[in-house]
């Protein structure tokens, strides 16, 4: 069945190999994926490690329902203590390598140490072997993984790797498989990078069993239906996530020239559906019938006629929008060198965009940049920074640690212009308006992150009766809810609810976009139900799998509070609520946060979750949860 | 009246639903390896192509089977394996142009497409219409027209251009 | 919704609509919503621009399917004159 899989502890200082089982007591508190990431590290890490020493772990993870039918059951999830933040360090990827990993028997690896030479893993239905990686250190994402599968002569395996950026600890760096499916957030590359690790490749025949295949089957197709008949879906499955920015930039909420403006009015050329006419064709990720990523073929420039998958949101955030760019061949070119180097788009295009703030302003001048203009919309230096950051050359090494390293490098004043919470660069679309969003971001157990607890659905204007019936299972909620995406109003029960339904759905291994992020009416709570019992037999209530969300979210709260957190670092910086917004339609325009109700939504988000004024949780929450033996090396 | 399962490569998006659903149909568990139909990728090209037996007229399986394991089905004109028959020897897997029998890794045995009796499940799964389940004599009917848009179009360009 | 253990297939629970069901059946194909004022508005059939009746301001429109039009980006000239009026009334009155 698909609860046998085993959980592996990998010590590369030693080379020792250790499996064990995952207890169903494991299981029904933590579920897998994610979920079971928060206990490993809170339990197998002491506070203050060193991200980047051997004592900090690699956790890499599936999802309970990897691999079975519960539509678009993909998610890898890796995690450890951030080399970016110094926080919870997570991020979750699509694919085919969770399900490969699964097919191989396994489930959860525990990388712990650090190899004395390169080397990478080898996953075998049941075994792991650790290798000499002397092939493919220094090589890009794509020949690496190339090179593996000719090594092995075998064509199906799947790898997950670093790439060039991961090796030079660039403090952003990616894990990376297939061309584009990326982890990106809060530097888990950099993490394998220490650890001398370059990659993973796993290939497995073994069974999963589906408990029930007649009603798995009928209930996924059900759900697949639910899915795709949705609007979202299919401008999504046409255009990508190109669509939220086109959407997002015609009111004005996304942010351009490092958070200067909120929308951007020469982006004809660059629109969801002018990059259509250089795609051909859509790809997705295993068993996903919204197949959201684009193919295409880079038209112009120095990389005409690369093979490339996406762009995505960030990736015109980052390659347009925010160094004021224009041109798609840039965007295009952009996104190919971050896949193969193996960096998160949104920090690299943060960081570039923050520079050239930096340069307009005379903090950085033409000796700091080695010559290079580095003025907004220079297209040409955008692609050249991003060489240069991968590389670490110049100023690119400074750029590589990330916003506060780099602001303190820097100095003079630089902070001021940084756009990041806890240290990680905010997504490039903008809060102001939005201050359930901005209530998000500002409260993310990873940092500034849009997809730990975005309520993206308050942006539609739906009816109060729909709110109140998604918003009230599968635990009542009889406060304010209300259509205005600027009220403050109950905002933060949303925000509340929406970090349960995305923990949930990570520790299922399922995509965000298959559940309530952009449709309201997909799949949650009361689905998962069924998809579990169908596909493992595991039985569990709605409201129970809503519990194991809010044990798992208080567990990387308490990760972070043992790392020092506190509530001053849920907040956002100061042009939030100082500098109103300049452009965009009048509902939009001339918006700041207001700096009082904002303090009381994170008042009543504590509340919600049983923390106390500081955001620590109260004793009674931690014994509600079970909580309060951790940590209890129980695996 | 014969139908068929008809890829359609372009409209591949590589997600192997294919795959799961018809190992969890056939075998009651999610495993690739068994499946009966596979998408064979390029993946640094973003080719994908579904593989699946194509029920041969003059099947080479049945050609080659030793002791006459490979029979024709004939309701649906599938051709299936009699496992009572059947030594294992593999050579239909070697014989097969296409590459679409496969040797179950678990159970040690030949496995290829049965249509799952008429109602095959990629093509009931496969929202792109990358595999449809099809009447053989209609199969191009749809490439077809597809392809009569095309020309359709670029002569109309050329009326245009006023090159006629 | 009342959820029992061990009786999840059969059961009648199980067979009851969820709420997402519920909400699903709320859904308008051919119709969006203006991003201004969120009036649901249907433009004609394969309209490239659409200017919602009840603000006046212009979407450019595209076609993701037959059935589902979407809004491109704004048609900027009239959009950015519009909200310079709104925001300068606004201003007058003090706000």
């Amino acid at each position: 069945m698909a609860l046998n899989r085993k959980i592996a502890y990998i010590d590369l200082s030693s080379g020792k190999v250790e499996t064990k089982p995952i207890s169903m007591e494991m299981r029904k508190k933590y579920l897998g994926g994610r979920g079971l990431d928060a206990y490993l590290l809170y339990n197998n890490t002491k506070a203050g490690v060193d991200p980047l020493g051997p004592d900090n772990v690699c956790l890499v993870s599936a999802g309970i329902l990897v691999g079975t039918l519960a539509s678009a059951t993909a998610r890898t999830h890796i995690a450890g203590k951030s080399p970016l933040t110094g926080y919870f360090g997570s991020t979750n990827m699509g694919g085919f390598f969770a399900p490969e990993m699964r097919w191989a028997g396994f489930d959860h690896l525990v990388i712990r140490g650090k190899a004395e030479k390169p080397v990478y893993l080898w996953i075998h239905n049941g075994e792991i072997e650790i290798r000499d990686a002397k092939d493919i250190w220094g090589k890009g994402v794509r020949d690496t993984q190339s090179i593996i599968r000719e090594e092995m002569g075998d064509r199906e395996i799947k790898v997950m790797t670093i790439g060039i950026a991961g090796e030079n600890l660039v403090r952003y760096a990616n894990v990376m498989t297939e061309i584009k499916n990326s982890g990106g957030r809060t530097g888990m590359g950099a993490l394998l990078g220490s650890k001398n690790l370059k990659a993973i490749a796993v290939r497995g025949t073994l069974d999963i069993k589906i408990e029930h295949p007649v009603e798995a089957l009928e209930y996924n197709k059900q759900i697949i239906s639910q899915i795709t008949s949705a609007k979202v879906s299919q401008e999504q499955g046409r255009l990508g996530t190109l669509f939220i920015w086109g959407a997002t930039n015609s009111q004005g909420l996304v942010r351009t020239r490092n958070f200067q403006l909120n929308q951007m009015e020469d982006s004809d050329g660059i629109e969801p559906e002018t990059f259509e006419d250089s795609a051909f064709g859509m790809t997705g990720c295993f068993g996903c019938q919204v197949h959201c990523r684009a193919k295409y073929i880079i038209p112009d420039g120095d990389y005409k006629g690369t093979y490339d998958e996406g762009p995505e949101y960030t990736s015109i955030g980052a390659f347009a929008a925010e160094p004021g760019c224009t041109d798609l061949t840039t965007i295009l070119t952009g996104n190919h060198l971050v896949n193969d180097y193996g960096m998160d788009t949104l920090e690299i295009g943060s960081m570039i965009a923050w520079a050239m703030e930096l340069y307009e302003k005379g903090i950085l001048t033409d000796k700091d940049t080695d010559g290079l203009d580095l003025s907004f919309g220079n297209e040409k230096a955008v692609i050249e920074m991003i060489h240069r950051i991968a590389h670490r050359e110049g100023l690119g090494d400074i750029l590589a640690e990330g916003p506060l390293r780099a602001a303190e490098k820097i100095g003079k004043d630089s902070i001021r212009y940084q756009v990041h919470v806890k240290g990680m660069s905010n997504l490039h679309s903008d809060e102001r308006p939005t201050p359930a969003l901005a209530l998000g971001i500002a409260t993310a157990s990873r940092g500034s992150d849009h997809l730990r607890s975005r309520p993206a659905i308050d942006l539609y204007h739906l009816p109060e009766a729909v709110l109140r019936q998604i918003y009230s299972q599968p635990v009542a909620y009889e406060g304010p809810l209300t259509s205005d995406y600027t009220d403050y109003e109950g905002k933060s029960w949303q925000v509340f609810w929406q970090e349960m339904c995305y923990m949930a759905v990570d520790c299922l291994g399922i995509c965000k976009y298959h559940t309530i992020f952009l449709g309201p009416n997909f799949p949650n709570f009361e689905e998962w139900s069924k998809l579990l019992y169908y596909n493992t037999g595991l039985e569990l209530t709605p409201l129970e799998i809503w519990t194991i969300a809010e044990r798992t979210n208080d567990l990387e709260r308490m990760f972070n509070l043992r790392e020092g957190l506190a509530r001053s670092d849920d907040w956002l910086v100061d042009a939030y609520f100082d500098e109103p917004t300049k452009l965009g339609i009048p509902l939009i325009r001339d918006r700041v946060i207001d700096r009082d109700k904002f303090k009381q939504m994170i008042d009543e988000f504590y509340a919600f979750h049983g923390w106390d004024e500081q955001g620590k949780l109260k004793p009674e929450t931690l014994k509600r949860l079970g909580l309060d033996k951790e940590p209890s090396h129980l695996l | 009246m014969r139908k068929m399962l008809v890829t359609d490569y372009e409209k591949c998006t590589g997600c192997r639903l294919c795959e799961l659903v018809c190992s969890v149909k056939h075998e009651g568990v999610s495993n690739p390896a068994r499946s009966r139909i596979n998408v064979t990728k390029w993946e640094t090209k973003g080719i994908m192509v579904p593989m699946v037996c194509s029920q041969c007229e003059d099947a080479p399986c049945m050609a080659v089977c030793p002791t006459n394991a490979r029979i024709r089905e004939s309701e649906l004109g599938t051709v299936t394996v009699n496992y009572d028959r059947c030594i294992g020897c593999k050579t239909c897997v070697v014989a097969c142009p296409f590459g679409a029998i496969n040797f179950d890794p678990i159970d040690h045995k030949v496995i290829s497409c049965d249509l799952c009796e008429g109602d095959p499940q990629c093509a009931r799964f496969c929202e792109t219409g990358a595999i449809r389940y099809a009447e053989a004599s209609d199969a191009n009917k749809m490439r077809q027209r597809e392809a009569a848009e095309k020309l359709y179009e670029s002569l109309q360009k050329l009326d245009g251009a006023g090159v006629s | 919704m009342v959820w029992r253990r061990g009786r999840l297939i059969l059961s009648e629970e199980s067979r009851q609509e969820t709420t997402s069901e519920r909400t699903a059946r709320g859904r308008t194909h051919g119709a969006f919503r203006c991003l201004n004022c969120f009036e649901r508005i249907v433009p004609p059939e394969k309209a490239e621009s659409y200017k919602c009746p009840k603000c006046g301001f212009e979407w450019r429109v595209s076609w993701p399917s037959p059935t589902i039009p979407r809004i491109r980006g704004p048609v900027w000239e009239t959009n950015r004159r519009l909200t310079d009026e709104i925001m300068a009334k606004e201003k007058g009155q003090g706000k």
